[in-house]
């Protein structure tokens, strides 16, 4: 089968280049690649979708790519987002069926639109957990929220002066803690902006240094986060 | 799909991205539709083992068949390795998740030798006996394949079978034996693998052939206890490399692979017979593909995989003939997809400056050439047919296209080396700097910076030089040191390879059966990633082979008998014993032999056959 990827020198210049915003999903097994690994995957998947990719000037053109929010290694989500940039007309609609071509069930478009707000208005993200301990689930879940009543919920940033402690409870906006038969679920807002950001890892390993869940066999206690989507300074309008 | 479990420790391990799947590419198909399950390992980590074009041609080539499902395995790294102890998981394939000791069929890429302990241990960590002659019926058949299974006797007893030289038609031939006497009821470990002895070219099932010794431990005689299998197994070639399978819809890796580019096979073979190489031999004839097919086959992997470069890969890429329709049909759609080109294994003698504009390492500032010997006399030895002028004027070439660096490969320890030959690696370094400071278009401002790369000579099965003995440790220690003194030059680096490895690596390529043994006890201490400098350890070799009465100086350091049972003489390569008697001797007359496109030398390979070649035919 041959690909019309020759097709998008054929079609009309656009003045200035345009970017587009690509909705995606993260998850499964996709989980487990890291945010260059990314960045070189959509470097592949944008070329072979046969996408009018503006190139930079430069003595070294490349495409032009930037990411929302970072995503840790060990977290999916339903919500990531890139803006990429291209120098002919394409209608969106064209551009999402071209990526959802090129792309798997773990790491698939959900929506391609015109870039309005940037990415430092995002002030949130909402994140869904899923824990599976070796304890009672109701009296794992207790201890959880007991911990999250406290005062201050410590964990260690290294950073380059050294080891310092960050109360994180602050950079909580919200969260719910249930137990589920053999589950506990949380839900959780957590802060998402530049400088003031909360990887939902680091909620986890707070929990687990203050309530010894999860720290056993990794087989028989482990979990699962979900970025579900990503809000505004408000923490109520999602940014799209 | 990963199971749960391994999922649940890839949150412990370095690079999850190795082991969870799910590329694009990837093949996954129906298990009920599914007659063969064919487990094609790698025995090295994902990231190599992604970037070899072998595994990549043949996965594609199984599963082309639509019952039959190839998967791909990998060792996983030391970390994972503990975790999968520790949890209890037996090493699984990567597309579906399952058991490698469910499958069908186990297939090992053996491409370099300091990988066997690697094989060893995936074995271990299947959970599929180590030594064929315990294996049951419930276990997969274990059948290796690649470079090293041209000497396959040192793995002789892990191995139920191999297949020896290209695999593209025989190991479907092989799975189809397999789904067939499954089918008809007449399957068992036993009948299958001697039927595929038998009748499909180029399998060698080793428990069919008895080995007998002298008593100085050379062998006397290499016997098929069989009538209707063959005395020596004849590899297989694909006659007509247009025609043949290539990949056209490649799996593409998310984590970064050592080699992330679009690898292009332009040709199998090598015209060059560079005395010590065995790559050289065992692939010939030369077989090239047209440059149409090849254009074709470039635009459809840049179309199914966005990689941004393009390596043209064979043994000397300067030698294709349709080298420069090639480039300049590529050209055309390259440029302005902003895809660049390039051209690893250049010759010195054919590097101009027209060449280097059209391929991608001007945008680096470094190019390789290997000179491999110091001085013409040993360059004549080897038949590296290079002269010193044709080096500086690559050099100069390089210069003038605005490089600063040059990296230059050598060998010590090759027969009949003196300290002259020694120095002249230095002096040849020296002169290439002092060529930079000539060049009046070098970069102004900048030095220079040449780097001298200096490997160990290893003496390889099916080469002229399969004979001699290869230098003790101390000998190449002493050399090694001695050309460091040579170097004054601060603007020369000097790095060398680990002599105690490329002994190792001799004794392997050139073992019999009787290092089985060794091995085994090597397994069972948990060695493994040898090839890695980490977890090399000279000691402990020493030690299994002391254990398992093998002298590694006999099969390294001893000259071998030209009228000697070599334990590989059970393998027929194509090319034939004297030829390389032949060889040998001209080597120790400085005397050099001509390409195969200037003079057929008579080694015997155009009895194979082969299309788009430089060989005569007829010869049969």
């Amino acid at each position: 089968m041959m690909k019309d990827n020759e097709k998008k020198f054929t079609l009309p210049m656009l003045e200035s280049p345009r970017t587009l915003r690509v909705k995606f999903r993260k998850v499964g097994n996709l989980q487990y690649i890291s945010h260059l690994d990314l960045q070189r995957t959509f470097s592949r998947v944008l070329v072979r979708a046969g996408l009018p990719l503006w190139y930079t000037k430069g003595f070294n053109p490349h495409i032009k790519m930037v990411f929302g929010m970072p995503l840790p290694v060990g977290a999916e989500s339903e919500c990531e987002l890139l803006d990429i940039r291209i120098e002919r007309e394409m209608s969106c609609d064209e551009v999402k069926a071209r990526l959802a071509a090129e792309l798997t069930e773990e790491l698939g478009v959900l929506e391609v639109y015109p870039a309005e707000r940037k990415f430092s208005e995002i002030a949130f993200a909402a994140y869904d957990y899923t824990i599976k301990t070796a304890g009672d689930p109701a009296e794992n879940a207790a201890r959880i929220k007991a911990c999250l009543a406290g005062e201050a919920l410590h964990i260690i940033k290294k950073g380059k002066a050294g080891e310092r402690e960050v109360n994180i409870l602050p950079l909580i906006r919200e969260i719910t803690v249930t137990a589920e038969g053999e589950l506990i679920r949380m839900h959780a807002i957590l802060a998402a902006g530049e400088g003031n950001y909360l990887s939902p890892e680091a909620l986890v390993s707070a929990l687990r240094a203050q309530t010894g869940i999860l720290s056993g066999n990794p087989t028989e206690e482990h979990y699962r986060i979900l970025r579900r989507a990503a809000y505004l300074a408000d923490g109520v309008t999602e940014f799209r | 799909m990963i199971n749960e479990k391994i999922s649940s420790v890839l949150k412990s391990v370095e690079k999850p991205g190795r082991y969870c799947g799910g590329e694009y590419g990837a093949i996954i198909k129906d298990k009920a539709a599914i007659k063969a399950r064919f487990a094609f390992a790698f025995p090295d980590t994902y990231e190599i083992g992604m970037s070899n074009l072998g595994m990549r041609i043949l996965y594609g080539v199984l599963n082309e068949q639509p019952d039959i499902w190839c998967e791909r395995v990998f060792c996983p790294w030391v970390d994972m390795q503990e975790r999968m102890r520790e949890h209890d998981i037996p090493l699984w394939a990567h597309e579906s998740g399952d058991p490698v000791r469910e499958f069908d069929i186990l297939g090992f890429t053996l491409g370099y030798e300091m990988c066997y302990t690697n094989v060893l241990s995936m074995l271990k960590m299947s959970r599929i006996p180590l030594l064929a002659a315990d294996r049951t019926e419930e276990d997969p058949i274990v059948i290796g394949g690649g470079a090293c299974a041209y000497n396959p006797e040192p793995m002789a007893d892990f191995f139920d079978c191999f297949s020896i030289g290209e695999g593209e038609d025989n190991l479907v031939e092989f799975t189809r034996l397999y789904v067939k006497m499954k089918e008809e009821g007449r399957y068992s470990r036993a009948a299958f693998l001697h039927e595929a002895a038998a009748t499909i070219k180029g399998i060698y099932v080793p428990s069919l052939y008895e080995v007998t010794y002298h008593e100085d431990g050379t062998i006397s005689a290499i016997t098929p206890k069989c009538d209707d299998i063959p005395a020596r197994v004849e590899k297989c070639i694909m006659a007509d490399m247009d025609k043949a399978y290539f990949p056209e819809k490649p799996i593409i890796p998310y984590i970064e692979a050592v080699h992330d580019r679009i690898m292009l096979e332009v040709y199998r073979g090598c015209i060059r017979g560079c005395r010590f190489c065995q790559a050289g031999m065992i692939y010939r004839p030369v077989r090239e593909k047209s440059a149409e097919v090849l254009n074709r086959q470039a635009r459809c992997i840049y179309d199914n995989s966005g990689y941004e470069e393009i390596s043209l890969m064979s043994l000397s890429i300067s030698d294709y003939t349709e080298l420069e329709p090639l480039t300049r049909s590529l050209l055309q759609w390259t440029d302005r997809n902003m895809v660049s080109l390039s051209l690893p294994s250049l010759r010195v003698d054919s590097f101009s400056r027209e060449l280097m504009e059209r391929i991608a390492s001007v945008r680096t500032s470094s190019l390789t050439f290997a000179p491999e010997a110091g001085t013409q006399r040993l360059r004549d030895v080897i038949n590296k047919n290079v002269t010193e002028e044709d080096l500086l004027h690559a050099a100069n070439v390089a210069f003038e296209g605005g490089k600063t660096n040059v990296k230059l490969y050598f060998m010590n320890g090759l027969p009949t080396e003196t300290a002259e030959d020694i120095a002249g690696i230095a002096d040849m370094a020296k002169n290439v700097v002092h060529a930079y400071y000539q060049s009046p278009h070098r970069q102004k401002g900048r030095s220079p910076q040449v780097t001298i790369s200096v490997a160990c000579f290893v003496p390889k099965p099916f080469t002229p030089f399969q004979w001699e003995a290869q230098d003790t440790m101390e000998m190449l220690s002493e050399k090694q040191e001695y050309l460091r003194e040579q170097i004054t030059d601060r603007k020369v680096r000097y790095t060398h390879h680990d002599a105690r490895v490329s002994r190792i690596e001799a004794v392997l390529a050139r073992g019999s059966r009787k290092l089985c043994r060794a091995l085994a006890l090597a397994a069972e201490e948990g060695f493994g990633f040898d090839a890695w400098d980490e977890f090399f350890d000279y000691d402990r070799w020493l030690s299994v082979f002391e254990r398992a009465g093998v002298d590694p100086a006999f099969f390294a350091n001893r000259q071998m008998g030209l009228d000697e049972v070599l334990p590989w003489d059970v393998i027929d390569c194509g090319v034939s014993k004297e030829f390389f008697k032949r060889e040998r001797a001209r080597a120790y007359e400085g005397a050099t032999t001509p390409n195969c496109r200037e003079k057929c030398s008579g080694c015997g390979a155009n009895k194979l056959g082969g299309v788009r070649t430089c060989c005569p035919q007829g010869a049969k």
